[in-house]
């Protein structure tokens, strides 16, 4: 078992999938233990494949495996796996966060109508997921990246009794939908000028420069709209917090962990060609702020737990693509994998807070939880800090990073701008948890009836909490040498860009600055769980707080965008179709035959004469004619 | 010279037979201008040495086939009142037409064009032997085809002609 | 003698005769004595070309011996027509034996 086998790693759920959705109604326990039986071995395996690739030489992979798919004229289509760092640490958070969020739903989703299915679909998931980490060529990325589409749009609309789950599932598949229509034509203008779709073929055409410029910029900006639309960068944020619809260990798997990062992943792996088409980087990075700035903004006005956290996720993954813009995927890829663990921690948290609480997501209704919820509440803190950026928690060296390569990059007036988003990060993390954890409970009823959930949704809390504490400091060539990484884990993901890593201890303080203001904001702000100052500074500024709260209006834009637009021009569709399609071209088409077909059975006489004239007319037409042509 | 008089006597003679077969008003008229007709492009035959085909024309056409048509007119009593009938059809102008139109196709292209191996405008003699030879030989099958045929109509004509029980 | 044309345009009036007189008359007898003539015409035809331009191969008198076997055939079968057709109408008019129309 080798890197060159890592297919089984997206073959075993997928498999268990088709097990699941065809037996799983019948099986006891609807087979969950299978579902977590296959991820395990995919997590399992993802180890050896690490070891895999750490034994071959200097030069650290890429392994690659393919075969012949077909041939279209001219044209050979292989399709295979490609297993590079990038690959391995895509493995590692999909395999370990997709089996913690198994383990934690056998709790969550006991006595749910369906559990079965559930379980199928996050295997189908886990399947696709791996397999577009793993895919070498842009077309498989592609049917794969649609597959998640698919099983996302599954896994919101679980719950497809309630209105507002299958209208959230409709906005997300449509919304990623746009942006999966920008992802298509870009590889099709990139395989019409590369002339293939393999990713590394692309990558070595466009650093020889046959691309031509502008062609090259239009095309990756295309791509980068795919990757926009599935990690909800802005303007196609607005799918996500609607997402929020979907179980609590949907969120986490999917909104939080795996399936957003996909665009970060896109990115990172075509970063050599956006590096060659000037000016989307400068993109890339500009898309990230704002979008971090403006969901920061957005969080602050949230009382539901989840739609604080989702719009947490939007905004650092804001801070992914700012690192990826400035030319350090490393950094990237680090804040995405810390990213991982906390955040599926704080949503898992949040979904052993909603079960306890007997699925009340609500912050107005909650406080002082800490009591009664003491491993959630640890947990969760743990969570939190990491997110606002605490030392020595992952979160603060992942995001340390991100400042840096920003600094580096573009200068000082990005690093104020994701400084600031920082902040503003740290001070609703802190809202959020003090809100639900601490001071005294807002609603009795629903203080009394808290109950710590079991082991089987506590332990997940505590194992991504632990990762949550110590994946940040793999950072240091020390740690990593020790776990085996040589060169440590920078020059693992990313071989040339060992150089670009060095503690720059100055951000680092900056950094910390940064955390430390945030969470003191929120801490004066709402000592003691009490709102009094956050809602007098709501009331003396009603309009800001009234966008704040409706998320600056943007879903009310699009769906006037949709209702003018869209039905507008269907209408003239319809126009078409009805009448010029219809009643001229169908109708009407059958009406001239109807008509002709009535007037000339007049010539159907029955007399014998008749036809016989007919005869010698036509004998006498051929003549006429025959003489004319030959003279 | 005798000949070629001849030739243009017995050329009006078939005209003016053929002319009173479609214009008579008299259906027995007709019949027996038919025979005319028939019998002077016998004659014709004769003047291009096929001499057999001559013999056999008269033979079939003269004896059967305007017994037939004689024997026809009487089953059916036609014409046997003597009176003139309406013997043209509502299309007659038309069919005049049809009939000059086809007329002067016909006859400018035998006019416009130029026949080969025709530098004596004599016809090559053609005689009997030959006639057998190739009628018997080269194209035996479809004279025994013909035959068949032969066959086929007179059973066919019995069969259609026949009086049925009761009628 | 007298030149090929002379044979043509003879055989090419009494065609035409013979189209006329299918075309005009209203006795199914007529008419099958206007097809005869038609007959006769393009045997005549084929016999001038065999006589005038190929001796060798006489094709145009054997096909004229042809014709008239299958003439005398078809009239045959087409007075029986006849007469059946006068057995169930009482008439040999063509213009009255008109059923299958429109």
């Amino acid at each position: 078992m080798g890197a060159e086998q890592a297919w089984l790693l997206a073959a075993i759920p997928a498999g268990m999938f088709v097990v699941l959705a065809l037996v799983g109604r019948k099986l006891p326990r609807g087979g969950d233990y299978l579902g977590i039986l296959a991820i395990g071995t995919s997590f399992v395996l993802s180890f050896f494949v690490l070891a895999d690739l750490l034994g071959t030489e200097d030069k650290l992979g890429p392994i690659t495996r393919a075969i012949d798919w077909t041939q279209i004229g001219n044209f050979q289509l292989r399709m295979g796996t490609f297993v590079d760092p990038i690959t391995v640490v895509m493995f590692g958070v999909i395999t370990t966060v997709s089996l913690m969020v198994n383990i934690f739903s056998v709790g969550y989703m006991k006595g749910e109508p369906r559990y079965w299915w559930f379980f199928a679909v996050l295997q189908l998931f886990a399947a696709s997921m791996l397999l577009l980490v793993m895919a070498d060529n842009l077309l498989l990325l592609y049917i794969s990246w649609e597959l998640v589409g698919v099983c996302s749009f599954l896994l919101i609309g679980f719950y497809w009794e309630k209105r507002s789950a299958t209208e959230a599932a409709k906005k997300a598949f449509i919304t990623t939908r746009i942006g999966d229509v920008g992802l298509l034509i870009g590889i099709i203008l990139l395989w019409r000028e590369a002339g293939t779709f393999n990713i590394h073929e692309i990558i070595s055409y466009a650093e020889g420069g046959h691309f031509s410029s502008t062609y090259l910029f239009v095309s990756m900006c295309f791509v980068f709209l795919g990757a926009m639309g599935k990690s909800a960068q802005a303007p196609f944020h607005v799918w996500l917090p609607d997402a929020m619809e979907g179980p609590t260990p949907v969120s986490a798997l999917i909104h939080a962990a795996t399936m957003v990062v996909a665009g970060v992943y896109l990115t990172a792996r075509l970063l050599p060609v956006f590096e060659v088409a000037d000016g989307t980087t400068l993109i890339i990075t500009i898309v990230g702020l704002v979008t971090a700035v403006l969901t920061a903004f957005m969080a602050f006005a949230q009382t539901d737990i989840k739609k604080v956290l989702a719009y947490s996720t939007v905004g650092q993954l804001g801070f992914m693509f700012v690192a990826l813009g400035s030319g350090n995927p490393s950094a990237a890829m680090f804040h995405l994998m810390t990213h991982a663990f906390f955040k599926a921690l704080l949503f898992l948290g949040s979904g052993s807070v909603i079960v306890a609480t007997h699925h009340n997501q609500d912050m107005s209704k909650l406080g002082g939880m800490w009591k009664k919820l003491p491993v959630t509440g640890t947990t969760f803190l743990i969570g939190s800090a990491a997110l606002a950026g605490v030392v020595p928690l992952a979160g603060f060296w992942s995001k340390d990073e991100v400042l840096h390569s920003a600094n580096t990059e573009w200068g000082v007036w990005a690093l104020a701008i994701a400084g600031g988003a920082a902040v503003m990060t740290a001070f609703y993390t802190t809202r959020l948890f003090i809100r639900t954890f601490m001071g005294e409970p807002r609603d009795a009823h629903v203080y009394e009836q808290t109950k710590e959930p079991g082991w089987v949704m506590t332990g997940p809390l505590v194992f991504l909490a632990f990762l949550a504490v110590v994946s940040g400091l793999v950072v240091f060539h020390g740690v990593g040498k020790a776990l085996g990484f040589p060169g440590g884990v920078t020059e693992f993901v990313f071989l040339e860009e060992a150089e670009r890593y060095s503690i720059d201890w100055g951000l680092a303080a900056l950094s910390l600055l940064i955390s430390a203001t945030g969470i003191g904001i929120g801490a004066w702000m709402y000592w003691g769980n009490s709102t009094r100052r956050s809602t007098s500074l709501a009331t003396s500024y009603p309009r800001t707080y009234d966008a704040l709260r409706n998320k600056f209006y943007f879903d009310e834009a699009y769906q006037w965008c949709i209702d003018r637009g869209l039905l507008g021009f269907s209408f003239l569709v319809s126009w078409f179709d009805r009448y010029i399609v219809n009643d001229t071209g169908v109708d009407g088409t059958a009406q001239v035959t109807g008509f002709s077909g009535y007037t000339l059975k007049f010539l159907q006489s029955g007399k014998l004469p008749n036809y016989a004239m007919g005869i010698a007319l036509g004998v006498v037409v051929l003549a006429f004619a025959g003489i004319l042509v030959r003279g | 010279m005798a000949t070629e008089v001849l030739w243009w006597i017995f050329a009006t003679a078939i005209v003016a037979a053929s002319a009173g077969v479609v214009l008579s008003r008299s259906i027995i008229h007709s019949a027996i201008f038919l025979i005319g007709s028939l019998a002077g492009v016998g004659a014709m035959y004769v003047f291009l040495t096929v001499e057999f085909l001559a013999l056999v024309q008269f033979l079939i056409y003269g004896g059967a086939v305007t017994v037939l048509i004689l024997l026809a007119l009487m089953l059916t009593r036609m014409g046997v009142t003597g009176l003139p009938e309406k013997v043209n059809g509502p299309q007659a102008p038309f069919a005049a037409l049809v009939g000059v139109a086809l007329l002067s196709i016909l006859v400018y292209a035998a006019a416009a064009t130029t026949w080969p191996n025709n530098l004596t405008d004599k016809p090559f003699a053609i005689s009997i032997e030959t006639i057998s030879e190739k009628l018997f030989v080269d194209y035996g099958a479809p004279f025994v085809i013909a035959s068949a045929l032969l066959l086929v109509a007179l059973v066919g004509a019995i069969i259609l002609a026949r009086q049925e029980e009761g009628e | 003698m007298v030149p090929l044309e002379n044979y043509l345009v003879l055989s090419a009036i009494v065609f035409s005769l013979g189209v006329y007189g299918v075309l005009a008359r209203r006795n199914a007898v007529l008419i099958l004595m206007s097809v005869e003539l038609m007959l006769n015409a393009v045997s005549l035809n084929f016999v001038a070309f065999a006589a005038y331009l190929d001796p060798d191969r006489i094709a145009g008198a054997i096909f004229a011996i042809f014709v008239i076997t299958v003439a005398a055939a078809e009239v045959g079968l087409a007075l029986a027509i006849v007469i059946r057709l006068f057995r169930n109408r009482s008439t040999s008019n063509v213009d009255e034996a008109a059923i299958m129309k429109w």
